[in-house]
């Protein structure tokens, strides 16, 4: 069932998934580093490999609005975006969770304008943070490729219901050519089941989507959508489990690192931890207990796993690729929410760093590391501190 | 209560100017020295749909409070007919103050309410159409809040009446004063010979009895929303005159004008706003608008 | 007057599309027009609606006075919605046995249209998407209390540009929509008015059967925004187009049609004085319109005088 081995950039991987998956409906407007997803998505497209209807909408504000339409009379819906993109898609993006409209989107992480930069960080996620979405990070190609699969098969689930995105740093992972296992359409189908929605716009059974709730209505749609989106957890983890017993890949919310023993360990979400795993196991070698704790699922927040990985450490230093202007770093204070009502709490200090395609070598891990446990022994761990920035 | 904070409710449809109504107090009690806000129901209330609008007045500090007013001391009621559709005096005060414009007998209105309160009535719209000409009545009742309660005082009213009226302040001004002067005092007991009235309850779903989404599969209800009451006038037929052409019928907004078995048109009353329309329209004047009683 | 002499009740369908208990104001000349559209549309279609009065008067949780499908996301992008609802058929009927015959309308207000919506709208049109695209100009922002538009006409008053001691209100001329629809080379573009039930029922009827693009702008009297009476909303309509002020024309394939051609304009004075939001304006103001109304006026029946091919 698992293919051989092949060379592929990961955006194309995306696009392969895209393509096994069957979509009906692709609506995306281009931008760096999102391009190569959509281009070759619409070469598939044109070349007849996908029975697709590609619309080349002149907006990603209706790239979206496009998605919430198709996905809205039961066709299966995939866009992709970036940076000023998904800015510019915001206001659509809350409506497509708001509807329970599953569309699956994959978002090539770039920092944000302006002064413009078209490179990585993961700023214009944690824009879109409260938007009701299902957020998956990856690190590589093939885990591009595999949660790309397995957000149509969430985001269709009858009990979810919601909007997915496949969190890929932008560059870093995109634009890399590497190894794939892909997998077959048979496997696929067995998989993936067809997307049903339960009540689409259909003319002989007339629908209104999108009414307006007054103050005595609203509150209960809000907390509707919540538990829809923090019992999405459930189908989650049977979705990841079912792709692994069928590849062999393993996915969970929260994934430990040579953690076992360890008084330090260290977080980071998409690509840069593969560069941290290299730092720990440089560091293990030099006999440092240093462990890492990778957040794969963004959104729904998976408090318990989290505490469950962290609450045995004395210190935990969470690296953020973004920047909260003014205020600390947005993983690292739900990381330290989430631990506060620990009786025995590990001390945790936060860095921001990778910002704007900055690299962070194994390295500088390594460095990283090393900072945030002198701050912790200093006693700073409340301050903002900046990894790799000229200061 | 001199100085307790003092809450006022008003209820009016949207066009009537119950907000302005609202606003002129607060800006008189401002004018006073007292401390005042004025607020309306934030909603999307159109024109003839029941709206309401609130004052909190306060003599000795600020007011700070940010919410709806649940108890009010004071209630007003613009439009006549809200009386009967609307539960005016949902959580008045024991001890509060019912102010109602209505051409109705105070003997009359007394039946129809049952708590311990002062009630205030008085023929606005008559005023109104005398030294206005026109049947807008949310300056006039204000007349009657003057003389039914202590809240503001008429002079305060001249400066807020000029800055919103301009030239048209002083014929305002008069119809309050007038009002004020016609305004009849009385009480309403809690029990005795009431007219039994009833209002509907809207029942709320729970966050998880709501659809997939807030998806709506119950297509046109909103056939079972009454905007009947939002009209002042309605249309009647003369058949004798009418030629059953059905212009009447496709020009009606609210689509509610259907054809009898007999041919000739009626309007469905439990849906018609009384725009008048379909008055204006039949070539053949065989309708006619007719003030609502 | 229009051809509507007789018997409406032989000609037009009884049966409703938007239900009765929807929200409007009294008069209000947008929903009649919106009925009339239904009316023309039919069962089988999907509408997506722009945020504006006609979304707010009919769809308040957990209620609808829609009976057809329809959804609401939106302010800005209605014609977008309408563009993934139309692929999203499409793939369905190709991939998976879909076979019902279904029209997909986009709707909204002037602003969505004309301002917000415009770069949406002219996306949709210009990628030949098989839809018809309605736009109800009651000439401002309703819903949100009577701010101006750029389909706002020269002169009035509206609360965002208002008449004041130094100013006349709106002094700009209304954008030409129709036009603009014109320019992206879409099969029809027409223009109607909600005073005109049959006019409208007939031009929609005609855009559902055209393949592609279809756009229909509407000039939908709104008694609370002029400032008229309630009774006058028929009235105020037929006034806008026997003056000359809002001509009834078609565009079809490009060749301009004018539907209705007075050989004698009423004055718009007849027009201006019947309304709250015009009330201030001047004679000379007044000339100024009339002149501009005749110029716009006599470049419509200029063009549709101009057949192709000859
Ligand atoms: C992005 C955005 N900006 C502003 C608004 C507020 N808004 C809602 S409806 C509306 C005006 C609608 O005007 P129009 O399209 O002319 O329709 P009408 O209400 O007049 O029928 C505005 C400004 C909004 N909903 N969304
Ligand atoms: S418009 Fe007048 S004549 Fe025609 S059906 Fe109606 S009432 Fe009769
Ligand atoms: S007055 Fe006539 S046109 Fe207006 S809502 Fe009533 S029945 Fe319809
Ligand atoms: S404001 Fe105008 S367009 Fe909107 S519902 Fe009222 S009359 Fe109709």
């Amino acid at each position: 069932m698992t293919s051989k081995r092949v060379g592929l950039e990961s955006s194309l991987g995306i696009a392969q998934a895209v393509k096994l998956a069957n979509v009906d409906v692709i609506a995306a407007y281009p931008i760096t580093p999102q391009t190569h997803i959509v281009e070759g998505l619409a070469e598939m497209v044109a070349n007849g490999e996908l029975d697709a209807e590609y619309i080349p909408v002149e907006s990603e504000h209706s790239a979206m609005s496009a998605c919430l339409g198709a996905s809205a009379v039961g066709a299966r819906t995939f866009t992709a975006t970036a940076g000023q993109g998904l800015i510019l898609m915001h206001e659509v993006v809350t409506v497509a969770s708001a509807l329970r409209l599953p569309v699956v989107m994959a978002i090539a992480n770039r920092a944000l304008s302006g002064q413009l930069s078209i490179w990585g960080d993961h700023s214009d996620v944690m824009m879109a943070r409260d938007a009701g979405w299902i957020h998956i990070f990856v690190e590589n190609g093939q885990q591009a490729f595999d949660q790309t699969l397995c957000a149509f098969r969430i985001a269709e689930h009858k009990d979810v219901m919601l909007p997915v995105a496949v969190d890929v740093d932008g560059f870093h992972a995109t634009h890399v050519i590497e190894s794939f296992y892909l997998l077959d359409q048979k496997t696929v189908n067995e998989f993936l089941p067809p997307y049903v929605h339960p009540t689409p716009l259909d003319p002989d059974n007339p629908v209104t989507m999108g009414c307006f709730a007054m103050p005595n209505y609203y509150f209960e749609t809000r907390k509707a959508l919540d538990m829809a989106l923090r019992n999405s957890k459930k189908v989650i983890l049977e979705t990841w489990e079912k792709f692994g017993a069928l590849t062999g890949r393993h996915y969970l919310p929260v994934e430990k690192y040579k953690t076992e023993n360890c008084d330090t360990l260290l977080v980071t979400m998409g690509s840069f931890s593969e560069n941290a795993m290299m730092a720990v196991d440089r560091m293990q070698e030099s006999g440092k207990k240093v462990g890492l704790v990778r957040l794969r699922l963004w959104r729904p927040f998976p408090t318990e796993e989290l505490v469950a990985a962290l609450s045995g450490a004395k210190n935990v230093i969470v690296l953020d690729r973004a920047i909260s202007l003014g205020g600390p770093g947005p993983v690292c204070s739900e990381i330290k929410a989430a631990l506060y009502p620990l009786e025995k709490k590990p001390h945790v200090v936060g860095i921001i760093g990778g910002l704007g395609g900055r690299d962070i070598s194994p390295e500088n891990f390594i460095a990283l590391v090393e900072l945030g446990l002198e701050k912790i022994k200093t006693g700073h761990t409340g301050e903002i501190i900046m990894f790799g920035v000229r200061e | 209560m001199k100085n307790d904070i003092i809450e006022i409710r008003w209820h009016g449809r949207g066009g009537q100017g119950a907000v302005t109504s609202a606003e002129l107090t607060a800006l008189a009690a401002i004018h006073e020295g007292k401390y005042a806000q004025a607020f309306p129901s934030f909603g999307p209330e159109r024109r003839g749909a029941p709206v309401l609008a609130f004052n909190r007045i306060r003599t000795d500090r600020a007011v700070r409070e940010r919410s709806g007013i649940i108890k009010p001391d004071i209630v007003v009621v613009i439009d006549p007919g809200l009386v009967s559709l609307i539960n005016v005096t949902d959580g008045l005060k024991p001890g509060g103050t019912l102010i109602v414009n209505s051409a109705r007998s105070v003997e009359d209105l007394q039946q129809d309410f049952s708590g311990d309160w002062k009630l205030a009535v008085v023929d606005a719209a008559s005023i109104a159409k005398k030294l206005l000409g026109v049947n807008i009545v949310n300056t006039t009742m204000l007349g009657a809040l003057i003389k039914a309660t202590e809240v503001i005082d008429c002079d305060s009213l001249r400066e807020p009446l000029e800055e919103r009226f301009g030239a048209r302040a002083k014929s305002n001004f008069e119809a309050c004063k007038q009002a004020a002067e016609n305004t009849v005092i009385s009480e309403i007991t809690p029990s005795g010979d009431k007219r039994p009235r009833s209002f509907a309850v809207e029942k709320l779903p729970k966050w998880n009895e709501l659809p997939v989404g807030c998806v709506v599969t119950d297509v046109g209800n909103t056939k079972a929303f009454c905007t009947g009451n939002w009209k002042s006038q309605h249309p009647e037929w003369l058949d004798s005159k009418c030629i059953k052409c059905g212009i009447c019928s496709i020009f009606c907004p609210e689509g509610c004008i259907k054809q009898q078995k007999d041919g000739f048109f009626r309007a469905d009353l439990f849906y018609c706003k009384g725009c008048g329309i379909c008055a204006r329209e039949c070539w053949t004047q065989a309708i006619k608008m007719v003030e609502e009683a | 007057m229009e051809t509507l002499s007789v018997y409406v009740p032989k000609l037009v369908t009884n049966k409703e599309y938007i239900a009765s208990g929807h929200r409007a104001c009294s008069g209000c000349g947008e929903v009649l027009a919106l009925r009339y559209v239904c009316k023309a549309l039919g069962r089988n279609t999907i509408i997506s609606n722009a945020t504006g009065c006609m979304e707010i008067i009919s769809s308040p949780l957990p209620e609808t006075a829609w009976e057809v499908s329809w959804i609401h996301t939106l302010f800005e992008n209605a014609a977008a919605v309408a563009s993934g609802i139309e692929s999203g058929l499409k793939a369905l009927k190709r991939k998976h046995g879909y076979i019902k015959d279904v029209k997909v309308v986009a709707m909204g207000g002037d602003g969505a249209t004309a301002d917000i919506g415009l770069q949406a709208l002219s996306g949709a049109l210009e990628r030949g998407h098989d839809f018809i695209y309605v736009c109800f100009d009651n000439e401002a922002y309703m819903n949100t209390g009577i701010q101006r538009s750029s389909e706002t006409p020269f002169g009035a008053s509206t609360t965002t540009a208002p008449s004041g001691k130094v100013s006349m209100g709106q002094h700009t001329w209304k954008k030409n929509m129709a036009a603009i629809a014109a320019a992206h080379n879409i099969p029809y573009v027409a223009t109607s008015c909600s005073s005109y039930p049959f006019d409208i029922m007939y031009k929609i009827e005609k855009a559902r059967k055209v393949k592609g693009p279809s756009y229909i702008h509407i000039l939908s009297v709104c008694p609370t925004g002029w400032r008229c009476p309630s009774s006058d909303t028929i009235k105020m309509g037929r006034l806008a187009v026997e003056t000359g002020v809002f001509p009834l024309y078609e565009i079809e394939n490009g060749e301009y049609k004018m539907n209705f051609d007075y050989p004698k304009l009423r004055p718009v004075e007849d027009y201006l004085t019947a309304q709250g939001r015009f009330r201030h304006l001047t004679k000379e103001q007044i000339a100024e319109i009339q002149q501009k109304v005749i110029v716009e006026y006599e470049k419509i029946k200029m063009l549709s005088s101009r057949k192709k091919g000859k």
